[in-house]
């Protein structure tokens, strides 16, 4: 589903943050990258959908490389949904348009058929009644669900979370995990970067640890988090825990 | 020494005196408060905001009054005969009855067409070069650049001139014309600036959450920045429009006859220097103070509902 092949991202300000970077991602996986603030976590989910420039290496996703053709970086675009750590609503539109907007001008829905499927979504993610509120009229947790409702109305084949709990108020941060756990429950290909452990033992696949742009170690939630191999990732758990 | 010691008894007298002063107003506004409070039934928040208020209307009618004087005894020594009364017909007559917009009002129409026509170049222009500023093309960055550095160098008068006796002869434009083109090129080079703040000023997290939806370029412009960047230029936008306005006053120097050119029309035929400059800048100001006015009113109309 997702190749990504020894990419190479250093910024302008000469920060490396991947070096060689190499991972699959199988259909229906739910992998969770963990590791210390800084070890480029972020900056991988932002390349895997062209929202940052990668300098050397490769990804292809569901068959689709992602490169300079403007046309498939789109393309990949509408298959990858992304979920930010800062929410990122519109805030002059109502939660209602805020998720209708893609799919009325990148899928091309008539209004009435984007409502609907919003609709849809909104009472998945247990929030219908705010649909006509804005942004600032909702708590955190509230907007990170839309948000969250937001990515999944173009229907993407893969969905990226970017630290998406980080910024919620604790008594919030359930019910966006519960969101995601329903998520990965229902089969939906998925790159979680989160700080949760909880729900990285719950609903993680495979556990990527990362750090300084490379991957230290990964394996099966159970595997990582009892047996760890590496000396480093000992280190981190052992801080965490 | 002797000097020195009247000298201290002096500003200590002053600095008594300043004491008095002082007590005074405290007493005068501990009175207005006590009056305040029994209308108000103790509202401790609103009482300074009255009182505040009070003296301000009080410092302004003041200041206005010694204009006044000013003003007056200026004239007078100047042997100035004032002649208010001639005024109005060069505003407004009736004639059998039947309204007559007299020079001024037909001034200020034509005066209203320049800007009101220059206001919709100069958004159009402004916003045109704010995107070729923004554009990935260095050609259209440069242009853009060069034509800002150009028109904000120069002098609008120069302009003016430039465009009617340089320009207009070549490619045959009126008067008319060439007044609203240099000022639309000049007030859209100012509005050009305001609309890439207002772009720029737009977070980035809200370009990503866009292009993460697929959204192209020109549909995340069109759906999510412009928007947002709009409500924020409103405010300098509507100082760009009271200059537009005001700058359009210069366009009297190439025989056009707005409200600037018809005042001093009446001045050299009647001599009502004062009067006329009067009226003029009353109906100036009348006209930039509503388009504030509208502005604001807009504004809060906007204004997202904000929790």
């Amino acid at each position: 589903m997702i190749e990504i092949n020894n990419i190479n991202k250093a910024f302008t300000n000469g920060i490396t943050a991947l070096k060689n970077f190499s991972l699959t991602v199988q259909r229906k996986e739910v992998v969770v990258i963990i590791g210390p603030s800084g070890s480029g976590k972020s900056t991988l989910l932002k390349c895997l959908n062209g929202l940052e420039e990668i300098d050397e290496g490769s990804i292809v996703i569901d068959g689709i490389p992602l490169d300079h053709q403007k046309k498939n970086r789109l393309e990949i675009r509408k298959e990858v949904g992304m979920v930010f750590q800062s929410f990122n609503l519109f805030p002059h539109m109502t939660v209602m348009e805020n998720i209708n907007l893609a799919q009325m001008v990148v899928r091309k829905k008539s209004a009435a058929q984007a409502q609907e499927t919003t609709m849809e979504l909104l009472t998945k993610v247990d929030i219908a009644s705010k649909a006509g509120s804005y942004p600032a009229q909702l708590s955190g947790g509230q907007q990170q669900r839309v948000a969250i409702a937001r990515a999944l109305a173009m229907m993407p084949k893969v969905m990226l979370f970017d630290e998406a709990t980080s910024a919620l108020d604790p008594e919030m941060i359930g019910e966006v995990l519960d969101v995601m756990k329903n998520l990965a429950k229902e089969g939906m290909t998925m790159i979680v970067v989160t700080h949760e452990m909880g729900f990285a033992k719950e609903a993680g696949d495979r556990i990527v640890f990362m750090a300084d742009g490379e991957i230290v170690e990964q394996g099966t939630s159970e595997k990582f988090f009892n047996n760890p191999e590496k000396e480093r990732t000992k280190q981190f758990l052992s801080q965490i825990f | 020494m002797t000097c020195i010691r009247s000298f201290l008894r002096g500003s200590l007298l002053i600095s008594q005196k300043k004491r008095v002063n002082k007590l005074n107003l405290e007493s005068v506004s501990r009175c207005l408060t006590s009056f305040i409070i029994k209308q108000d039934k103790g509202c401790i928040i609103n009482r300074k905001r009255y009182i505040s208020i009070v003296f301000a209307w009080i410092k302004y009618l003041f200041t206005v009054l010694l204009l006044l004087c000013l003003i007056n005894k200026g004239a007078e020594s100047l042997g100035y005969n004032w002649q208010w009364y001639r005024i109005p017909k060069y505003l407004f007559s009736f004639d059998n009855g039947i309204f007559q917009a007299g020079p001024l009002l037909k001034g200020l129409l034509v005066t209203f067409q320049i800007t009101s026509i220059s206001l919709v170049l100069c958004i159009i222009f402004g916003f045109i070069t704010a995107m070729m500023r923004l554009s990935d093309s260095f050609a259209a960055r440069t242009l853009a650049r060069a034509y800002l550095e150009i028109i904000r160098n120069t002098p609008l008068l120069i302009q003016i001139f430039f465009i009617y006796f340089v320009i207009s002869p070549v490619i045959e434009i009126e008067a008319f014309t060439s007044a609203v083109l240099a000022l639309s090129l000049f007030e859209g080079a100012y509005a050009s600036e305001i609309f890439r703040a207002g772009i720029v000023s737009i977070d980035k997290n809200q370009w990503d959450a866009s292009y993460s939806l697929g959204i192209s370029k020109f549909h995340t412009y069109r759906y999510i920045v412009i928007p947002q960047a709009f409500e924020r230029v409103l405010p300098p936008l509507t100082g760009q429009i009271v200059s537009l306005i005001k700058d359009s006053a210069l366009v009297s120097t190439i025989a056009i006859y707005d409200l600037t050119m018809q005042g001093r029309a009446i001045i050299s035929k009647t001599f009502l220097t004062f009067e006329v400059w009067f009226t003029v800048a009353l109906i100036y100001l009348v006209i930039t103070a509503s388009a504030s006015m509208v502005a604001n009113m807009l504004e809060k109309r906007m204004k997202y509902e904000n929790g």
